[in-house]
């Protein structure tokens, strides 16, 4: 269990589902891991829960004085970077006729803009053949309703990960997506009405997916670590689709 | 913990390159692995590399009654197969104002159909659960001059991929593709008559990848055993590339 071991790594939106199970595991693998969210409550619980080589750091991804902070912590703890995973994400149901301005600027500035701000402010400290991760959604690869511009914004980050794969070569950083399927957290239970709610929506999901179940966060987790680590190291600019088959079929 | 304690695994095409790196890999991860090629003394000199936990059965995948001998030893020595890694494969460059039909059907009989015999006979021992790698070819979305027949043949797969999703999902099977960019494999000297023409061969392969080099095949066998094992558990109908960002170009 030692696959990231040494290694240094920052995880936004590392509090929970995704990117709190990508913390876990990383951690678990031997990395220093940073977590960047917003809410202390959430920080403090996400570091209790991981125990050592993890540190919270507080902080909006979308001020880039709070990503300024950030890396400044990393630099003045003496360290550099191998991994960045880029995974907070804004999303929302709206349909195309209901979309205001203000709710179009929310997802383009969290999910496009702010990726890349995050990615830009941590090159001073990359070394050299570290490994860029960018969560996007199987939502920028298929029609689904309610979905116009947070689809439209996580489409950006497959294409950051080609330009960027072609402006970092000559350093060896590796820029690659994942993309998970619809995913089992307790956001499902929060969102709905009932356990008998909860259970329909899971169903609903499943029905669409050839492996008949949704993801475990856990499976995104792996998926990340295979892109952190070494085992990765001639794969960049590509996504990784962890979706159960469902974009497949 | 070894990753495939008590697997069984096929890889055809396992006598040199990423079928041999991988088959090595497999058998490091505790996996019993045989291996399958067309010539006999390379296959033994590959079954001496890897030295323990492997066996070799001399076998072309475009004969079926070669498959039916292959199957027939692996159902009577093991019973089953946990991973089919089906990696045999041949290039025959051919500007398309020249093509034979005989070289057309040959490419297409060996990487297209072979591949699919190859999958439908390993059907009946197939592990539910299992997984099924398969390669394809950064060529299979490039236009590379001379390429008409094995560029088609690999797109031909990367199809298989998903309708084999659909048709397995019951079964809980995986199936992915790998599509490497140019590996420093034997298939360059395929490729090239002399020594020179194949250095000169990977010269201009490296100098068309981003990263400035070709693969190794062990990189590729990395990649096959995270989609192999239950890290990629959630992943399924993708395909892969590992091309050192050739395909962000």
């Amino acid at each position: 269990m030692s696959r990231l071991r040494d290694k240094i790594a920052v995880i936004t939106g590392g509090t929970s589902g995704i990117g709190l199970a990508a913390a876990q595991r990383f951690a678990a693998e031997g990395a220093f891991v940073y977590v960047f969210a917003r809410r202390q409550e959430e920080l403090g619980k996400t570091v209790a829960s991981i125990g050592r080589n993890v540190t919270g750091v507080q902080g909006d991804v979308r001020k880039l004085e709070d990503l300024e902070k950030l890396y400044a912590r990393i630099a003045s703890d003496g360290r550099k970077l191998d991994v960045v995973v880029a995974n907070v994400g804004a999303v929302n149901s709206v349909k195309l006729a209901d979309v205001s301005l203000e709710s179009f600027n929310h997802n383009f500035d969290t999910n496009a803009r702010v990726v890349l701000f995050t990615v830009q402010k941590s090159l001073p400290l990359l070394n050299n053949g570290a490994s860029i991760i960018l969560t996007s959604t199987i939502a920028s690869l298929r029609g689904f309703p309610g979905r116009s511009a947070y689809a439209a914004s996580k489409t950006a980050l497959r294409s950051y990960a080609r330009t960027w794969t072609m402006e970092l070569k000559d350093r060896g950083i590796r820029v690659n997506t994942i993309t998970p399927g619809p995913c089992d957290t307790p956001l499902i239970d929060a969102e709905t009405k009932s356990p008998e709610e909860a259970a329909a929506v899971r169903a609903k999901h499943a029905a669409n997916i050839p492996l008949g179940r949704m993801a475990r966060p856990e499976e995104i987790a792996a998926a990340m670590l295979f892109l952190a680590s070494d085992e990765s190291s001639f794969v960049s600019g590509s996504e990784l689709l962890v979706d159960g088959g469902m974009c497949s079929v | 913990m070894p990753k495939f304690q008590e697997k069984v695994a096929l890889v055809t095409g396992g006598s040199s390159g990423m079928g041999l790196a991988t088959a090595k890999r497999f058998v490091e991860e505790g996996a019993f692995v045989y291996i399958s090629g067309r010539r006999q003394l390379e296959l033994d000199k590959a079954v001496s590399l890897i030295g323990r936990s492997v066996a070799g059965v001399q076998g072309d995948v475009s004969k079926l009654a070669d498959l039916d001998r292959l199957y027939a030893r692996i159902a009577s020595e093991k019973g089953k197969i946990d991973i089919l890694f089906a990696g045999a494969g041949i290039v025959d460059p051919q500007p398309l104002a020249e093509t034979t039909e005989e070289s057309f059907d040959k490419v297409f009989a060996i990487n297209t159909r072979g591949l699919a015999s190859t999958v439908k006979k390993a059907l009946p021992l197939l592990n539910d659960g299992g997984a099924i790698i398969v390669i394809t070819s950064i060529a299979e979305n490039k236009g590379i001059p001379g390429f008409t027949a094995y560029s088609a043949t690999k797109a031909a797969v990367r199809s298989f991929v998903r309708t084999w999703t659909a048709e397995l999902k019951d079964r809980r099977i995986r199936v992915n593709a790998i599509s490497p960019g140019p590996i420093d494999t034997p298939i360059v000297e395929q490729q090239a008559p002399t020594k020179e023409g194949a250095d000169q061969a990977r010269a201009q392969f490296a100098a068309a990848v981003p990263f400035g080099r070709l693969g190794r095949p062990e990189e590729i066998a990395s990649a096959a055993l995270f989609l192999a094992s239950d890290e990629a558990s959630f992943v399924a109908g993708v395909d892969l590339p590992v091309d050192g960002g050739m395909s962000a170009l």
